[in-house]
């Protein structure tokens, strides 16, 4: 699923079009790559494809959730000095698999002392922060490189971070959770697509399963899989599907511009032409007269480009 | 304006050294090697402009070029990379003067607009010189972070291309050691700098490559004598 949203570049390319102000995402991959957006007035609205990345995208882009308080680190992170009776621990299967012991207890004691938080903005942004201590240390395990940061000081970090990036935002994020036959056309300027074609298990996915499963509270990892690819099989654009040219029309009918975004391997341009900009062409025939599909090398060492296809 | 009176002179004034220096030396020197000296006299006044202490540009390049040959980069591809660490803060130049060497925590906007320094440094080099390849995209990433929270497009992990994880590694390396006009050293001791990036690992830095830049010593600066 890795999929580049080059903020910059997209509003680069559609400001000799028209001046946008407001983008609408139908589907999201990841909650930062919109933070460029969210950081420059733009109002945007969001769908997320699981309520998961709904509560990531609330906790780390909407300015009214502020930062995590004091009072509030002080009380629910604190420091296990005794190892936790790990025939309690609902997450002891992933033992040695997933996160060593001691990381397993602070899962077990952030996912209570979670529910102990009486705001429920704070609650999420405490659990955002958890989403982000399991990235770090999957990412580290992946590597087979030793974790140097206790636990609860990686969670004061985390915090901190967070306090960071959501300082000075302003909110102007309007997020929903919903599938995209439910979803309604939002009233903006641009509508964009970034565009996942495949849904081989990333990192990221990983990460998406193992938070997913956790939050629920149950180690059954193969079930968070399967509700994951069922979620993101919803918001997976496949153009040989007749079904899926109305939903985009559909989707992006109160837009001035709408913009589809992926990555992926240096085709020859001809290929894409033949096999999206044409019939996309057809589907918006009644709709926009022009379209330009543009390109850009990202890495040689592995012959990735970033597309981004307009139509206005 | 984003482009002072003072820095639209500077730009002038390398551009014209580089034209001088080209013309001056084609016969003389290997085209290779008189690439890196311009790329090299280049990157000192970015340096200079940013306070540094030492060729922090170099030292980054140099450093990125080890790693990179340790991660098993291909010639064409490690010349990128050094062109990129080379050239890497180059949009600083197009930025008011003070605000680059402020030395105060920059806040709001003023964070806002030094944090446009490498989508300017992209977009320049992109304009002026075609053959430049991946060169500009790397060095519009070069503060990207591993866990998605750098800037200017918040890549994550592995969508960020492993050039600009080297350099980004290398110019955090090289920075912590560095004294600036107007900022101490935020490490006195090679082993806080080593100590640092090992905790960073999975959050700034992209742990494989802090992994293999422990496997070749953890080398600090770089800079061939």
């Amino acid at each position: 699923m890795t999929l580049r949203l080059q903020s910059a570049w997209l509003l680069e390319a559609v400001s000799e079009i028209a001046t946008i102000d407001s983008v609408f995402f139908p589907f999201v991959h990841r909650f930062s790559a919109l933070n460029w957006l969210s950081r420059r007035d733009f109002a945007l609205s969001v769908n997320a494809f699981s309520p998961s990345q709904a509560m990531l995208l609330r906790a780390w882009l909407d300015g009214s959730y502020g930062v995590f308080s004091e009072r509030n680190l002080q009380k629910f992170n604190q420091q296990i000095k005794n190892p936790l009776d790990l025939s309690m621990n609902p997450f002891r299967a992933w033992k040695d698999r997933l996160f060593d012991r001691q990381q397993l207890d602070y899962l077990f004691y952030w996912r209570e002392a979670a529910f102990e938080i009486e705001e429920e903005s704070q609650r999420e942004i405490f659990w955002s922060a958890v989403y982000q201590i399991m990235s770090y240390w999957l990412s580290n395990r992946a590597c087979e490189v030793e974790v140097e940061c206790r636990p609860d000081e990686i969670m004061g970090l985390m915090l901190n971070r967070h306090a960071e990036f959501i300082k000075g935002r302003e909110a102007k994020v309007a997020i929903t959770s919903l599938s995209l036959d439910e979803l309604a056309p939002a009233e903006t300027c641009l509508t964009l697509f970034p565009m996942v074609f495949g849904d081989e298990e990333n990192a990221e996915m990983t990460l998406q399963v193992v938070f997913d499963a956790w939050h629920n509270g149950h180690d059954d990892l193969e079930q968070a899989r399967r509700q994951i690819r069922m979620q993101l099989r919803k918001y997976q654009i496949d153009l040989a599907r007749p079904t899926d040219y109305y939903t985009i029309t559909k989707l992006s009918a109160n837009s001035k511009i709408t913009a589809l975004i992926w990555s992926g391997l240096d085709l020859p341009p001809a290929l894409y032409e033949q096999e999206m900009v044409r019939p996309l062409q057809k589907a918006f025939a009644a709709r926009y007269a022009k379209s330009q599909l543009l390109m850009k090398a990202v890495d040689r060492t592995c012959d990735a480009y970033d597309y981004l296809l307009l139509f206005y | 304006m984003l482009i002072t009176f003072f820095n639209a002179i500077l730009i002038v004034l390398i551009t014209w050294l580089a034209y001088l220096y080209f013309d001056q030396r084609e016969k003389a020197m290997p085209a290779r090697e008189r690439y890196a000296q311009l790329m090299r006299g280049v990157a000192s006044i970015v340096d200079r402009l940013e306070g540094y202490d030492k060729e922090h540009s170099r030292e980054i390049a140099e450093l990125s070029e080890r790693i990179g040959v340790a991660c098993g980069l291909n010639d064409q591809q490690l010349q990128s990379l050094n062109a990129a660490a080379m050239l890497h803060d180059i949009g600083e130049l197009l930025l008011p003067r003070d605000l680059v060497k402020s030395d105060k925590k920059l806040e709001g906007d003023e964070l806002e607009l030094l944090r446009t320094h490498t989508l300017l440094g992209e977009l320049h080099l992109k304009a002026q010189i075609e053959d430049l390849d991946e060169v500009p995209t790397l060095i519009r990433w070069h503060h990207e972070r591993w866990d998605g929270l750098g800037y200017p497009d918040n890549l994550k992990g592995e969508e960020i291309p492993l050039a600009a994880r080297i350099i980004a590694l290398a110019d955090a390396v090289s920075a912590m050691k560095a004294k600036r006009d107007y900022r101490k050293r935020q490490y006195a001791r090679d082993e806080d700098v080593v100590a640092e990036v090992k905790r960073l690992s999975g959050m700034q830095f992209d742990p494989q490559l802090v992994k293999t830049w422990i496997a070749i010593g953890c080398p600090l600066a770089s800079i061939k004598q």
